[in-house]
């Protein structure tokens, strides 16, 4: 029970440290902020013995972790809701969580090379754009429609993503996204440059998502209401997320990343399983660019440009390739921070540089790295299971 | 019917042909050395045989033949590999490296990874449970290190654990591509070692060995087949096939032939 308590210390703490960093404006209180993030860091790395002590509280009391963590993630909107920005930013990290398990599934568990991010959470965007403007068809339906869609135009660019690799693969990608946004641009009923307007707001169960909600006592802002709803499209993405990774299908599409050759001379089908990471990544990534549309009610070519698919992949570098805690970190910490600094405004992606470029070199493997599969063992030796080591398992494995 | 055999196999590479009709029969429990020396053709023999490169002539294998088939497929008919060099996924852990091998035999699929957690994970532990029963016949200590990344295995442990992988798929029959590559002769004595209990463990399993070192052949295969320049030059027992004039001056040019071990008359075979 007092590892709990010290858990939920220790959330408590890290998320009063978040809304100050994200709320601070004046000098002095934003100087604060900073010292004190900077004592937290320094302190970890400085005092190992209180830091091992703290994950041994984190591992020791998992439902305890996370059940704090989730109502922390819940109570996120009440101190931003001075700030309908800073609830939006934070939606934001949450839509490029979603987007950036897709990708993960993609470059980090299958080794599918795709820069083309962008435009497959385009196609999911305008998507709903179309479905909602152009059919008239409500926007919830339009949600499922866009990802869909993202899967659909993903299977036919496969065929010739099959063929290549490596770098190849990447050249591919990278001209599917430009002829996405050069096609965009020039379209007619995509409405070229200017994009599709007025994409209408989402309407589920009569409850209109533009109007603001009033929760315990408190007005917050209507961006809130898609905060709840992104925090519980990224808490459900990162769910399957992490139970694919641990699964025979992590582990098959691990391989095939690693060594194609070996794959297939173990029995595993490649081309199939490389659809599927593919499929399933773009269904993630095409969900992320669908809730974007309807949340800002408009898409245009230039919110699916390039430069959006490289802050995707940075998200899942500098979070860690095949990580799924990774991805849900980089997230956080990619989105808000530029916002933060947004002095810096144009020199925004070489924020990015310089962050991949650090993380290559001190932490190459990202700054959550992916763990071993344990498959919920703690002692390689449980492997034998119950009985311990038997005489030839593979006949006692028939029996049963 | 013999539960392997080519007939005319042919593999080529634009004008040059790498294997050139090569006929070969392999009976249920059986191993076969394969030897001769480098570029004979006995590595593309093995990639033609498991589909990896595209062949002209005959594979059967359990009555079936296996023309035009994909790699998988082959390996679920029963046909596992190693690899000269090895090919290993080094970051990944070492059951994670003999569980691949058994995906074929797995009951759970994506549907239950996602919806049925029970269910997919029993279907693991039950594979797990073999993965570590196999590592355990060949290194008690591969299995308390079950959970480390492969690439911090010495050597020697890295090749168990890729013959493991290829055992874990259950094949009746096992293609071991130079298993003592790169080992010290200690090393390449244990690891034949270990084939022998494997052998004792799954008497039916078939194996076709390629091996450089003579004396490694005569330990573990009492039949055996000299390669060179892509045709089949020798077949025989061991001791006439070191006996043949071919094969000696593949092995050690013209003239030289006679500093080739000869074998021990009434040495013993162990199968």
């Amino acid at each position: 029970m007092s590892g709990a308590i010290a858990v939920w210390a220790v959330e408590l703490g890290l998320f009063a440290l978040v809304t100050a960093a994200l709320l601070a404006e004046r000098p002095f209180a934003l100087g604060a902020t900073a010292a004190a993030i900077a004592l937290v860091v320094v302190l970890a790395r400085a005092w190992p013995r209180g830091r091992d002590a703290v994950a041994a509280a984190f591992r020791g009391n998992r439902p305890a972790a996370f059940a704090g963590g989730a109502v922390l993630a819940l109570a996120l909107p009440f101190p931003l809701r001075a700030s309908p920005y800073w609830t939006f930013i934070a939606t934001m990290a949450l839509v490029y969580v979603t987007i950036g398990h897709g990708l993960n599934l993609q470059l980090g568990t299958a080794g599918v090379i795709n820069l083309a991010g962008a435009a497959f959470a385009g196609l999911g965007g305008y998507t709903v754009g179309l479905v909602t403007v152009r059919l008239g068809l409500p926007p919830s339906l339009a949600l499922l429609a866009g990802p869909l869609v993202a899967v659909a135009v993903g299977a036919l660019l496969f065929i010739p993503i099959l063929k290549v690799r490596g770098h190849y693969l990447a050249l591919v990608t990278i001209a599917f996204g430009f002829i996405f946004t050069i096609l965009m641009n020039n379209l007619e009923f995509t409405g070229g440059p200017q994009g599709i307007k007025n994409i209408p707001a989402l309407r589920p169960f009569g409850y209109a998502f533009t109007s603001a909600p009033r929760l315990l006592g408190m007005t917050l802002p209507y961006h809130a209401n898609f905060y709840f709803a992104a925090l519980a499209m990224a808490a459900l993405v990162t769910g399957i997320a992490w139970r694919l990774h641990n699964s025979w299908v992590g582990l098959v599409l691990n391989t095939l990343r690693d060594d194609e050759i070996a794959a297939k001379c173990s029995g595993v089908p490649v081309a199939r399983y490389k659809l599927l990471a593919f499929s399933l990544g773009n269904l993630a990534i095409g969900l992320g660019g669908a809730f974007y549309a309807v949340m800002v009610g408009f898409v245009s070519p230039p919110d699916f440009d390039f430069g959006y698919s490289l802050i995707m992949l940075s998200v899942v570098i500098l979070g860690g390739l095949d990580s799924i805690p990774g991805v849900v970190l980089g997230a956080c910490l990619l989105i808000p921070l530029p916002e933060r600094f947004r002095m810096l405004h144009e020199y925004r992606l070489l924020l990015y540089g310089v962050a991949i470029i650090l993380m290559l070199l001190f932490r190459p493997r990202g700054l959550w790295p992916a763990a071993v599969r344990r498959y919920g063992l703690r002692e390689p030796a449980a492997a034998f299971g119950p009985d311990g080591p038997v005489a030839n398992p593979a006949t006692a494995g028939e029996a049963s | 019917m013999s539960l392997f055999a080519t007939r005319d196999l042919t593999v080529s590479f634009g004008g040059l042909t790498a294997v050139d009709r090569v006929g070969v029969t392999l009976e249920a429990g059986e191993t076969l050395g394969l030897i001769g020396p480098n570029g004979s053709g006995k590595t593309t023999f093995f990639n033609a045989v498991t589909g990896l490169v595209p062949a002209a002539g005959e594979v059967t294998f359990r009555d079936r033949s296996l023309a035009g088939l994909e790699p998988h497929a082959i390996c679920r008919e029963g046909i596992a590999r190693t690899f000269q060099s090895s090919r290993l996924c080094l970051g990944l852990s070492v059951f994670d490296n003999v569980l691949i091998g058994m995906r074929s035999q797995a009951r759970s699929g994506l549907w239950d990874a996602l919806f049925r957690r029970g269910r997919a994970l029993a279907d693991v532990r039950r594979s797990l449970a073999q993965a570590a029963h196999l590592l355990g016949l060949f290194n008690a200590d591969l299995v308390a290190r079950g959970f480390d990344p492969v690439g911090e295995l010495p050597q020697i442990d890295r090749r168990r654990v890729e013959i493991c992988r290829a055992l874990a798929a259950r094949p009746h029959l096992l293609l071991l591509d130079e298993p003592s590559a790169g080992m010290s002769p200690e090393e390449t004595v244990e690891l034949m070692k270990d084939l022998q209990v494997v052998r004792g463990e799954m008497p039916g399993l078939s194996i076709i060995l390629i091996e450089h070192d003579m004396h490694v052949i005569e330990g573990v295969s009492r039949q055996v087949v000299a390669f060179n320049y892509g045709r089949k030059i020798a077949e025989g027992t061991f001791a006439e096939v070191a006996r043949n004039d071919e094969v000696r001056e593949a092995y050690l040019g013209r003239g030289s032939a006679s500093r080739l071990p000869t074998p021990r008359p009434g040495s013993t075979v162990q199968e």
